[in-house]
């Protein structure tokens, strides 16, 4: 799996616009949408990361100090995403997010598909849980189970008919 | 549909008028403790269900939440109403306007039906609130600290209403008649058991009498003869036991007849034996000696008593001589004459005299002593012959008493017998009197044979009749567990109905926790309580009463395992994903009352996150928050534009101690494609 790949699409389903900053010997992909702007680090492996990410993330922002002062409000709203491949990740990466001078961070060392990158990305992301509550079709699950009352009485069952009527339905042997 | 605006007046600490505006987008309401925050949410919950469920348990001193919904501090406010506007995509507009005075201007059901959608739960509105507005103090308590079976009753409600629960009570109703029915059927079917046995036993009652039927005509013959006839002519079977009755009534005496006779008859054999006559002979002899012994001893009693009182007579006269003898014998001659008679006496003839007059005296008086004894003895002699008549006569009366038992009882013998139209002779013949009650008796069984063998032939006629009765109800029997077998087959499928409904219904939410699941998981991983713990899931049991049950790592329950922090974040993704799961709830506005105390920074920023990717699906949000720095980065992280715009309102407390608005902001929305053209210009450059 190509991680800046699977960014880019991640990013772009979610409402963002990106694009691939050029500036540092790694990948850097840039995003932003109304409310958020960020760079994705992708780095080689975990301790390229964790070496680098503090570098990266300071070269990038220097580079785009103007444009995020005159930003206004949103300049409060910076991530810095470090993505790198790996098995898991350690607490030493982990720790990065609690590091909140300057941005917001994301740090994974985790990434092996694209939904390690979808994961990575949930903080910047739209619910993606979208709870299908299929119709329950109570009616036909029950006439399919009492199949040793008759037909007539399972109408009866389902309409407005009293209880006392389909009770006496029951006793008929209907 | 969202929220509009809100108009509080008079109600708890708003004693002005407060108009808050909602933000389309989202509101962030700002200030410190006690300034009339949650009271916002109160008032919004109070406007759609009349009430505060955050307050429903607490009372004291005989206080409630009713006391304090309305203004008491100081000044009086200028009405007391709360008042909900919402409105829906399409601009169409829902008002709510609660007063103090007259309550609701819109009902339960006109809230309901604009407010939600489809299948609502039952108590909707409070469900609505309850799932909408997340409080402070209720985050743990209405998630992880909930029971098991509350927190699956909370899902459950979440997932609105089903078909199969009102079905379910549907058929417990038919099910409850159902059961009805098969305990008539019960009933009647042992009824009918009964009544069978009951024909059975007169059946068979009725044949063991016929079997005993003799000759019929002999009865019929002797009944006619000792009961007479009907009044057609007919034998009469009652007639016949009644005269069975007074011939029994009479037997009985019959037989003391008899007893009497026979006592007479003793009585008399006794009288008329040897023995008894001797003792009479011996009786009256010595009775007749009695008598002439007395007499005679009488008579010599009288006789001795003559004898003594002349005796004591002239003894009385020798008493007076001798005391004139001692007086003349004292005095002495009296010039040669004797002082008693004058006669002139010498010395000696006088005391001869004297002495000779004394030896006369003695004398007399023996007389009169031996007169006396034999008195005594004639008096001792008669008492004798009188005690010698007593025992004669009382030995005479004795047995003159026996013939006068005899005569009685001979009397009385006869009386009876008269009495028993009998012939009063047989009183002195007791054989033949016991020949007679012999007759009597032999009458009396044949009687009673009679009757017996009438009864067995009645009871033969109405063999037939108990035989075509134990037919019947046979047949009744029969049609009694006919109903009996259909009522238990009608019960069978009722208990069956009521179960598939049970365990469909229990399918169905399964399936729809199933379903949000994933969104739990998601909100969690993006709360993120634990570091290591990065998933959570959840498991039911229970088949009537269901339990949900929250784990994570290895089956650990974060109830127990998570700081308090921990647990309210964890207990957030669950309030989250129960709030977004409602798929009947067409209001979306999501309250939060302070959501983020005894969070840390980092899950703070992590749930300002979750907001905003709620803000990104165009949800409201409506967030109070103590800390102003946390208002900031919620209105800088949330989406706000033309359309759904964010709006900041901080309020404070009066000088009057009365909540107003301290400031409104509307929060602009940012610039786009700044970032962009920096890169490509840097790069160009």
């Amino acid at each position: 799996m190509d991680i800046q790949t699977q960014v880019e699409i991640t990013l772009r389903e979610g409402g963002y616009e990106t694009w691939l900053y050029r500036g540092l010997p790694h990948p850097v992909i840039g995003f932003e949408d109304p409310t958020v702007v960020g760079f994705v680090h992708i780095f080689p492996s975990e301790e390229a990361l964790v070496e680098n990410w503090r570098a990266s993330q300071l070269s990038v922002l220097n580079r785009h100090a103007a444009a995020l002062r005159a930003a206004g409000t949103k300049s409060w709203n910076v991530y810095s995403v470090f993505l790198a491949p790996g098995v898991r990740t350690s607490r030493q990466a982990a720790r990065i997010e609690e590091d909140f001078t300057m941005t917001r961070k994301i740090a994974r060392a985790s990434i092996r598909t694209s939904e390690d990158v979808v994961r990575a990305l949930l903080p910047l992301m739209a619910v993606r849980s979208k709870p299908r509550l299929l119709d329950a079709d109570f009616e036909g699950r029950m006439k399919a189970r009492l199949k040793d009352v008759s037909p007539a009485t399972l109408n009866a069952l389902f309409s407005d008919a009293s209880p006392d009527d389909v009770a006496l339905m029951l006793g008929e042997g209907a | 549909m969202k929220l509009e605006f809100i108009e509080i007046c008079g109600f708890r600490g708003f004693r002005n008028h407060v108009r808050i505006e909602f933000g389309a987008g989202f509101t962030v309401i700002a200030g410190r403790n006690g300034v009339g925050k949650s009271t916002v949410f109160d008032a919004v919950e109070f406007a759609i269900t009349g009430g505060i469920a955050k307050y429903s348990v607490e009372k004291a001193a005989k206080e409630s939440l009713s006391d304090y919904l309305w203004w008491r501090g100081d000044g009086v406010p200028e009405a007391h109403f709360v008042a909900l506007s919402f409105v829906d995509d399409e601009g169409v507009r829902f008002r709510i306007r609660r007063t103090r005075e007259s309550g609701s201007d819109t009902s339960e059901q006109q809230i309901v039906s604009m407010l939600c959608v489809g299948t609502a739960p039952e108590l909707a509105l409070t469900q609505l609130c309850r799932t909408s507005i997340i409080r402070d103090e209720w985050i743990a308590a209405l998630s992880l600290d909930l029971t098991e079976t509350e927190r699956f009753d909370l899902v459950r409600s979440s997932l609105g209403g089903q078909e199969g629960l009102d079905f379910s009570s549907r058929a417990q109703r038919i099910a409850s008649s159902v059961g009805e029915a098969h305990s008539r059927s019960e009933a009647e079917y042992s009824s009918s058991r009964l009544a069978l046995s009951r024909e059975v036993a007169a059946l068979s009652e009725a044949m063991d009498v016929a079997s005993r039927a003799g000759d019929v005509s002999s009865a019929m013959r002797l009944i006619a003869e000792v009961a007479g006839e009907g009044d057609g002519g007919q034998v009469d079977i009652e007639m016949a036991r009644a005269a069975l009755v007074s011939r029994r009534a009479q037997i009985s005496d019959f037989a003391r007849a008899m007893a009497l006779v026979q006592e007479a008859s003793d009585l008399k054999k006794k009288i008329s034996s040897f023995d008894e006559m001797r003792r009479r002979a011996e009786a009256e002899a010595m009775l007749v000696a009695a008598i002439g012994a007395m007499s005679s001893a009488e008579r010599a009693l009288e006789e001795a008593k003559g004898r003594y009182l002349v005796e004591e007579k002239a003894n009385v006269q020798a008493s007076s001589l001798a005391v004139l003898i001692d007086h003349g014998a004292s005095l002495g001659l009296h010039d040669g004459a004797c002082p008693l008679c004058a006669a002139p006496r010498s010395e000696d003839e006088f005391e001869d005299g004297i002495e000779l007059a004394r030896e006369r005296l003695r004398k007399a008086s023996d007389e009169v002593a031996l007169a006396r004894e034999n008195l005594k003895q004639a008096d001792e002699a008669n008492k004798a012959a009188h005690r010698e008549y007593a025992r004669a006569d009382e030995q005479w009366n004795e047995i003159n008493e026996l013939s006068s038992r005899f005569r009685t009882k001979e009397q009385e013998s006869v009386d009876l017998l008269i009495r028993l139209n009998l012939d009063p002779a047989l009183s002195d013949k007791p054989d033949a009197l016991e020949g007679q009650f012999q007759i009597a008796r032999e009458l009396i069984i044949q009687l009673e044979r009679a009757i017996l063998t009438l009864e067995a032939s009645l009871a033969v006629s109405r063999i037939s009749e108990l035989q075509a009765r134990v037919e019947i109800a046979r047949s009744a029997l029969d049609l009694a567990a006919e109903r009996l077998s259909r009522s238990q087959g009608a019960l069978s499928k009722a208990r069956e109905i009521e179960r598939q409904a049970k365990r469909i219904n229990g399918e169905i939410v399964d399936e729809r926790l199933a379903a949000i699941s994933p969104l739990l998981n998601e909100l969690y991983q993006r709360l993120r309580p634990h570091a290591d713990w990065r998933t959570i899931e959840y498991s039911i049991r229970g088949d009537v009463r269901r339990f949900l049950s929250l784990k994570v790592g290895e089956g650990l329950n974060p109830q127990f395992v998570f700081s308090s922090g921990q647990r309210r974040a964890a207990g957030l993704a669950f309030l989250l994903s129960v709030y977004i799961a409602r798929s009947w709830a067409r209001w979306k506005t999501l309250l939060l009352d302070d959501p983020v105390q005894h969070i840390d920074d980092f899950r703070a920023l992590n749930l300002v996150e979750v907001l905003g990717a709620l803000r990104l699906e165009g949800r409201q949000i409506v967030c109070a928050v103590e800390d102003t720095a946390l208002a900031d980065l919620m209105c800088r992280r949330l989406l706000s534009n033309t359309e759904q715009q964010g709006r900041r309102y901080d309020l404070d407390l009066g000088p009057d101690g009365a909540t107003v608005v301290a400031s409104t902001s509307d929060i602009s929305p940012a610039p786009m494609g700044l970032l962009r053209v920096a890169s490509d210009s840097q790069l160009s450059a």
